[in-house]
Formats: structure tokens, C-alpha cells, sequence
């Protein structure tokens, strides 16, 4: 996180995002958090198209918004992204008993998303449709566990109000042969699909 | 002009007998070359010494497989990706695998020599095994150790893998090594094992912009998959430079294997070979270094490799399969072997979105060739 003082003039501000390579600036009373100014607030101030444009010497205390929302450390992750998105907004400074400890943008909510749907371990993919009632996720994670298979992870989310939709990757090069089997369960099984056969 | 490495031993490398990895993929493409009329002339390779592992592989990973292969029994033996449903622990296991990479360093070792230029290793090919742990059906990374025994003695070496799944040991192995040049093709990580493979993964450090990774659509043909490696291998070939050519020739991407969605059949495979030993010739004087690897049909694998010997070595490709070939594996070929070497062709086969799965491979060709040049400055 990049702090600076509500004296500094945006000209100051813009030169430090620019070498920072950010977009988003904590500005600091001491240690109390007095708002958050964004490339987007320098760049409308100073337009051109501004009914009064700001100069360049103007303080960021002028243009910063003064009481921004703040996440906690303790926050989820998905919270944070709710009130972002809800809220149209690009960051959430993280406040921790008065004091600002960091921001969070939405660069780190696509890191998060990266690394939740990413590859760690060598895995295969295994996409599967649920009825969403209780049991049915464990009556499939209980078949790759007799299998003694390892899940990697597990995404699900709901398609329509009836089924659920889950991906799981699995530590396995036999995915295809697992579908086969699953679907012999009776597991619908939406990836791997069956291979076209030629005639 | 070309050699032949292979000894029996390699069917010691089995995880037992409904295990996808089966000895009789190479017996029978064997079999298939004798009934052709073809003496198969091997050269036998030592085991692979501890200490050529310890090149790549650790210390306690391969006391963790000789344990497993001396049947003395290890603590969490599946964090090292050993007994697990894919590599079960077998007794014997780590001699078994180290057969394979001696073949491997012994085709290494012809061509460094220079007694060879041409050489087929009929085994090893293990591209997934790690530094530290066991994955996907291998156990020792016999690729990456005969790479390091050449890249020691001063060789640059590109590696090209065209089993359908990613060359994830390999690359991970080299990642940051600038004498080596990685380029696997495969079926897209997104849906296939082991899920990396992607075109951002490019090398780091001062091997940036040497690990090339061709990641294709499920249902990819012959057609498309010859117009990427046409658009790839050559111009990555011609920047690097290389000593030798070591390519790891799984036969996975085949329209009728299981573990993967590739359409490729056996005239597609004819091309590439030659192709690759084109290239071998424009640009590693003709020193090419060729292992086996995936292909788990055991109705096109078998024809694929004797392809491969047949292409090697300069030799026509027949119209028949020996109807005695034929007779004897009729027990694994299925109720309706087949009676020719080719698959049919054109495949007819309903593939509704051909154009596409073209378009979108050949995107994917460029969009890493953007990312890679700019290192190659």
C-alpha cells in the first residue's frame, strides 16, 4: 500500500502512481485514514472537460473521496468483492483498529479468483451436474474416496434452481476412465465428454 | 546411420495388468515390425546408476522408491505421489524404471559420442515425473537426466514432446536452465492432466522465453495440430539453435485412446515423424534422439511406434497388417481389429465445431509466439 499526506499536490500524487505503476493512493493523517484518491479522481479533476478544472498544485485533500468504505483484515474475500461490486468501487483500504494496515483492489480479487481455479498439483478436470439436495456432493466425493483418489479442489456453483454445477480437480491422469465409471453410477458427467467415434 | 536401444527388462515397468501403462503397447509394435519381415536389431542398455537420478531427481525421493521397490513399507509414501491409484508401488519398481533411463542416457550418450545420429529409445519417455515426487505413470524423469547429460558436456538441447498430455516434469525440471529448449503440444490443461502447460509459461530467469507450451482443443485433428507444430517448432528451432533434438513421441493424441480427447490417426503421426526428422536435419545436423511415452490404445499404439521405427529408418509403410499380427493380439485388438497398417482417411467423424477448434489453435500458436519473441532478442 502506497500512503501520502492530504497536502500532497496532485501533481506529486499522479508522478508517484505513475512510478508505482498503481491507480489507487491511501492518504494519511498520521496514522488515521482520511480517504482514498484514485488515477480516475485525478484524471476527472483535472479534465479538460472539468466545468472548473483543478491545477496541478491543487491538494489531493481537495479531490479524495473523504470517508471511504474499509475492509477488515478479517474480512472474507468474497465480502470484500460484494461491496466492491455493489458499490462500483476499485478498492477497500484494510483497517485494523484505527490504523490502516492495507488496501485490497481488484488486481488481488483476480489474484484470488486465479489461484482458487488454478493448478498447484498435476490434476485432471472433472465436471460433474448435481441435483442440489443434501447428500449428493458427498455421495461423490465418498466414490473418489473408495477410489482413493485425491481432490485438489472442489468449485461449485448453482445452474438453474434445481442442479448444482461442480468442478473438481482431481490427482488423477484417468479422468476419463473415472467419468465412464461415474456415469455407470449414475453421476451425470458434463466433462470429460465421451470422445466422437469415427464411423 | 540410425540405432535401435531397447531390452526386455522394460516390461518390468508395469503397475499391473488392467494398469493403462502396459509392457504390451511396445511387445506388439515389436511383434508387428517382426511380422513385417523387419530384424529388429536392439541395443541393450545398462540401468541407470543412483547418481544419474541425483542429477535431477532428490536424495530422498529416490531412497522413497527403493524402499517402495525393496517392499519395505514407507510413511506417507503418496506425498511423493508413490502407491497412489495412477503409479501404484510395485516390487522391483525402482530397478524397472531405471532400465527406461539408461536406454535414455544411453541414446544420449550416441549421440554426444557421435557413433549415431539417429537413435530410438523404446522406452522411457516418463515426462511427468518430478524432482520430488512421482506422477502421472512415471517414476524417474529419464528425459530430463539425458537432457543434463548432455547440456554438461556443452550441447544445447531442444525437447519437444508431442504426447497429448503437457511435459510437466521436463519443463519444471528445466525451467530456468538457458541450454535447454522445451515445446510440448497437448491437449489443453483446462481439461486435461496435469493442468499446466499454458501459453504464459514461458522459462524464468535466463531460461525466459525457451519453455514453449502449445495447449489445444479437445477434438483436434491432424490437420489443425500439423499447421501449429508447422507454425512453431521450426521458428523456435531456428532462434535456439540447438545441438540435438530429443522428442518425446507419446502416441496419446490418437483418436481412439482413452485418456485423451486428440483425433489424430496414423497418417497425421507419419507426417509429423517426418517432418520432425526434417527439421532434425535443417537444424541439429540430423542428431535426433526419440523416446516412447503415452498411448494407451492397444489398437493404434503399437502402430504408431512401428510407424515411428519405419519412418526412422528410411523404410516403406505397408498397405496390411500381418494377418498373423493380427490373429495372435486379436484378444486385445477387439472384435473388429484392425486389417490395415493406416486408419482410415479422412476419419469420418462428426466434429460440429472443426472450424473453431482450427482458429483457436492457430491463435493460440501466435499468442505464444508473441509472448516468446520478445525474448528472443
Amino acid at each position: 500500500m502506497v500512503g501520502v499526506s492530504p497536502a500532497t499536490t496532485l501533481q506529486d500524487a499522479y508522478r508517484t502512481m505513475r512510478e508505482k505503476g498503481i491507480r489507487h493512493l491511501a492518504v494519511l493523517d498520521g496514522e488515521r485514514l482520511a480517504g482514498v484518491v484514485t488515477d480516475r479522481d485525478l484524471r476527472l479533476a483535472t479534465s479538460a472537460l472539468a466545468p472548473v478544472p483543478f491545477a496541478a498544485d491543487s491538494s489531493v485533500s481537495a479531490i479524495m473521496c473523504k470517508e471511504p468504505l474499509t475492509a477488515n483484515a478479517e474480512d472474507a474475500v468474497e465480502d470484500a468483492a460484494r461491496v466492491m461490486r455493489e458499490r462500483k468501487i476499485g478498492c477497500l483500504p484494510v483497517v485494523d483498529d484505527g490504523r490502516v494496515i492495507g488496501i485490497i483492489t481488484g488486481i488481488d480479487l483476480l489474484d484470488a479468483l486465479i489461484r482458487m481455479t488454478g493448478v498447484d498439483k498435476p490434476s485432471g478436470r472433472l465436471e460433474v451436474r448435481l441435483p442440489d439436495r443434501p447428500g449428493e456432493l458427498a455421495r461423490l466425493t465418498a466414490y473418489m474416496s473408495e477410489r482413493e483418489l485425491n481432490i485438489h479442489s472442489i468449485l461449485t456453483h448453482p445452474e438453474g434452481s434445481e442442479r448444482v454445477r461442480t468442478v473438481l480437480r482431481v490427482g488423477s491422469i484417468e479422468t476419463r476412465l473415472l467419468a465412464r465409471d461415474l456415469r455407470e453410477a449414475g453421476f451425470e458427467v458434463v466433462w470429460p465428454p465421451d470422445k466422437p467415434c469415427p464411423r | 546411420m540410425s540405432s535401435l536401444i531397447y531390452r526386455p527388462e522394460y516390461a518390468n515397468y508395469s503397475f499391473g495388468e488392467d494398469h493403462p501403462f502396459s509392457p504390451l503397447r511396445v511387445r506388439m509394435a515389436l511383434e508387428l515390425l517382426e511380422a513385417l519381415g523387419h530384424r529388429v536389431d536392439a541395443i541393450a542398455p545398462e540401468a541407470a546408476r543412483r547418481e544419474d537420478l541425483l542429477s535431477v531427481h532428490d536424495e530422498y525421493y529416490v531412497d522413497h522408491v527403493e524402499a517402495l521397490s525393496a517392499g519395505r513399507s514407507v510413511t506417507n509414501a503418496q506425498s511423493y505421489g508413490l502407491d497412489t491409484p495412477d503409479t501404484p508401488a510395485f516390487p522391483g519398481m525402482d530397478e524397472a524404471a531405471r532400465w527406461h533411463v539408461g536406454g535414455t542416457l544411453l541414446g544420449a550418450r550416441q549421440i554426444l559420442e557421435g557413433t549415431e545420429k539417429r537413435v530410438l529409445q523404446l522406452g522411457g519417455g516418463l515426462h511427468h515425473a518430478r524432482r520430488n515426487f512421482a506422477s502421472g505413470f512415471c517414476v524417474y524423469n529419464d528425459l530430463a537426466i539425458a537432457i543434463r547429460s548432455l547440456t554438461r558436456r556443452g550441447l544445447w538441447v531442444a525437447y519437444l514432446d508431442i504426447d497429448v498430455h503437457h511435459g510437466d516434469g521436463v519443463q519444471q525440471i528445466l525451467y530456468e536452465d538457458r541450454r535447454v529448449m522445451t515445446i510440448s503440444l497437448h491437449e489443453s490443461g483446462k481439461y486435461l492432466f496435469p493442468g499446466t502447460g499454458e501459453v504464459h509459461e514461458l522459462g524464468s530467469g535466463v531460461g525466459r522465453g525457451l519453455k514453449l507450451n502449445v495447449p489445444l482443443e479437445p477434438h483436434t485433428e491432424g490437420e489443425s495440430y500439423l499447421e501449429v507444430l508447422e507454425e512453431v517448432v521450426p521458428a523456435a528451432l531456428r532462434h535456439f539453435g540447438p545441438a540435438v533434438l530429443v522428442v518425446q513421441a507419446g502416441a496419446d493424441a490418437h483418436y481412439d485412446d482413452q485418456l485423451a480427447d486428440l483425433m489424430l490417426g496414423t497418417r497425421d503421426y507419419e507426417r509429423i515423424f517426418s517432418r520432425i526428422l526434417g527439421w532434425a536435419e535443417t537444424f541439429t545436423a540430423g542428431r535426433v534422439l526419440f523416446t516412447l511415452g503415452g498411448g494407451y490404445s492397444l489398437r493404434a499404439t503399437p502402430r504408431v511406434w512401428a510407424l515411428l521405427y519405419l519412418v526412422v529408418n528410411g523404410l516403406p509403410v505397408p498397405e496390411d497388417l500381418p494377418p498373423e499380427w493380427v490373429r495372435r493380439w486379436s484378444h486385445v485388438l477387439g472384435p473388429q481389429p484392425p486389417l490395415e497398417f493406416h486408419d482410415p482417411s479422412p476419419l469420418r467423424v462428426d466434429i460440429p465445431n472443426r472450424a473453431e477448434i482450427r482458429h483457436r489453435n492457430l491463435q493460440v500458436a501466435h499468442r505464444l509466439l508473441e509472448g516468446a519473441r520478445p525474448y528472443w532478442l
